[in-house]
């Protein structure tokens, strides 16, 4: 599978004043101020969402227009069960700086047991980072529902702060 | 008319060598097809004369072993040079070898903890005369110089280089094989029912049931079906020396991905089963893994 980082636009489109936003509203630049010693790392994280569960979980966070943080690019799966453990580690050679999965809660899995599956994958590819030396928490996995916009978004705020303290990933291309 | 082969060792056991020697009376079929023009292993040639002929004058060069020294790249890339067809020859010029393991650590760590602080040795220095420098990492031959044949094994078994040889001699083309150990092993498989993982020598082995079903870390469901399912046949698990099945990138990944599914054990049970991962799912091939390549990534940043 081929996985593609581009730099996040920023860019308003052309055409559109610049002052007001989609819905109208006096734009407010969501870039606050940067405070003393922060830094301008920006997390790119991949996201693989089950389409049951989390998938639309995030829809909802999104029309329920929850604020979350823009670094995460979502890849939608069937199950997470479909995850192979070589998906996440070519995301983090290609330059991932981290690696979440989403899916349903044990025992809501759509095909019975795939999240659980993952689980089991999950703790012994953390392991096998850690012992390569990655920091093991580049990636993390996380059940939420359908219904649990407010979960995903939490979800996804924690992990681009965890990245963020992590730091860039060391295999990253400049 | 005879064929020109060379065979050159980089980095290695020389155990592929051996394997080939294996064959007794049976090379003698093979020799009068074959002029040997190079093989430090056997015979008396030097450097500077493989470095004298002619590029492409080599119908056959042979590689065995990975680059762990400056001195090897520079070997590797004369051979290709010289070559008309390059076969990595054994998994460590595939996929880098049971050295390749050594990508864990940073090399100084390494020249440390072996040349000074070796429970054995006394008398710690480095070695600095008529030793060619150390490479960073190793890499697997692939990723240095194009191949044109890829023949893994540790070692490739006598029959996997006599086919691979038998076929460039007589222009047919060679491929590796689809299927895996487990296609190829007698035992009887059933539903996987695993809850708890045993050491080799735990337990009683069933010389009939398959392995992975009593519960032994056999790696043959993702290790290529070149060997004959040897080492299973005789009750030992397979350790995926042979690197992947065709067209699989990461050997450990596809390992944890399929014991993810088919442990009957809580994730922590699982967890704790396997003290060293790297060792267990990546034997033969680690320099060839996603995780070695990002390790070496970071370090060429860090320079």
């Amino acid at each position: 599978m081929l996985l593609r980082f581009g730099r996040i636009r920023t860019a308003m489109p052309t055409g559109v004043p610049k002052s007001l936003t989609a819905a109208g509203h006096k734009a407010t630049s969501t870039q606050r101020p940067k405070a003393k010693g922060e830094t301008d790392f920006e997390p790119r994280v991949l996201a693989f969402c089950c389409n049951w569960c989390s998938y639309a979980g995030a829809d909802l966070a999104g029309t329920s227009r929850r604020q979350m943080p823009p670094n995460v690019r979502i890849i939608r799966v069937n199950c997470t069960g479909r995850v192979d453990p070589a998906f996440i580690l070519d995301a983090l050679s290609q330059g991932a700086d981290g690696v979440l999965i989403s899916g349903c809660h044990p025992g809501d899995c759509h095909y019975t047991s795939g999240n659980l599956k993952m689980k089991s994958r999950f703790v012994l590819l953390q392991k096998t980072l850690e012992e390569a030396g990655i920091e093991p928490d580049r990636i993390h996995l996380q059940w939420a529902s359908a219904a649990e916009g407010d979960v995903f978004t939490e979800g996804i705020t924690s992990m681009v702060e965890r990245i963020k303290a992590l730091g860039p990933n060391p295999a990253r291309k400049d | 008319m005879t064929k020109r082969i060379a065979m050159a060792q980089l980095t290695s056991c020389w155990g592929c060598d051996q394997s080939l020697l294996d064959l007794h009376l049976g090379l003698l079929e093979l020799l009068p097809e074959l002029e040997i023009v190079y093989w430090p292993a056997v015979v008396d040639f030097k450097l500077k004369d493989l470095e004298s002929m002619p590029d492409e004058s080599i119908h056959i060069g042979l590689v065995e072993g990975s680059c762990r020294t400056e001195d090897d790249v520079r070997l590797l890339n004369i051979m290709r040079a010289k070559s008309k067809i390059l076969v990595a020859w054994g998994v460590c010029s595939c996929y880098g070898g049971i050295h390749g393991l050594a990508n864990q650590w940073d090399l100084d760590e390494l020249v440390d903890r072996k040349f000074m602080k070796a429970d054995t040795v006394t008398d710690p220095r480095l070695p600095s005369e008529n030793v060619p420098p150390f490479v960073s990492n190793v890499q697997p031959n692939v990723d240095v110089v194009d191949f044109n044949i890829m023949l893994p094994g540790c070692p490739p078994t006598s029959k996997n280089t006599i086919e691979a040889l038998s076929a460039i001699l007589s222009g047919k083309p060679f491929d590796l094989p689809e299927k895996s150990v487990c296609d190829q092993c007698p035992k009887v498989k059933q539903d996987k029912h695993i809850t708890k993982f045993h050491r080799t020598h735990e337990g009683r082995i069933d010389p009939n049931k398959c392995l992975l079903d009593q519960g032994y870390l056999c790696l043959g469901f993702a290790t290529i079906g070149f060997c004959g399912a040897i080492c299973p046949t005789v009750n030992s698990p397979c350790k995926g020396c042979f690197g992947p099945v065709l067209r699989v990138k990461d050997h450990g990944a596809k390992i944890i991905s399929a014991l993810g599914a088919i442990a009957e054990m809580t994730p922590e049970e699982l967890k704790d089963s396997f003290p060293d991962p790297i060792g267990s799912f990546y034997f033969t091939d680690y320099a060839a893994s996603y995780l070695s390549r990002m390790r070496n990534k970071a370090r060429s940043k860090r320079k």
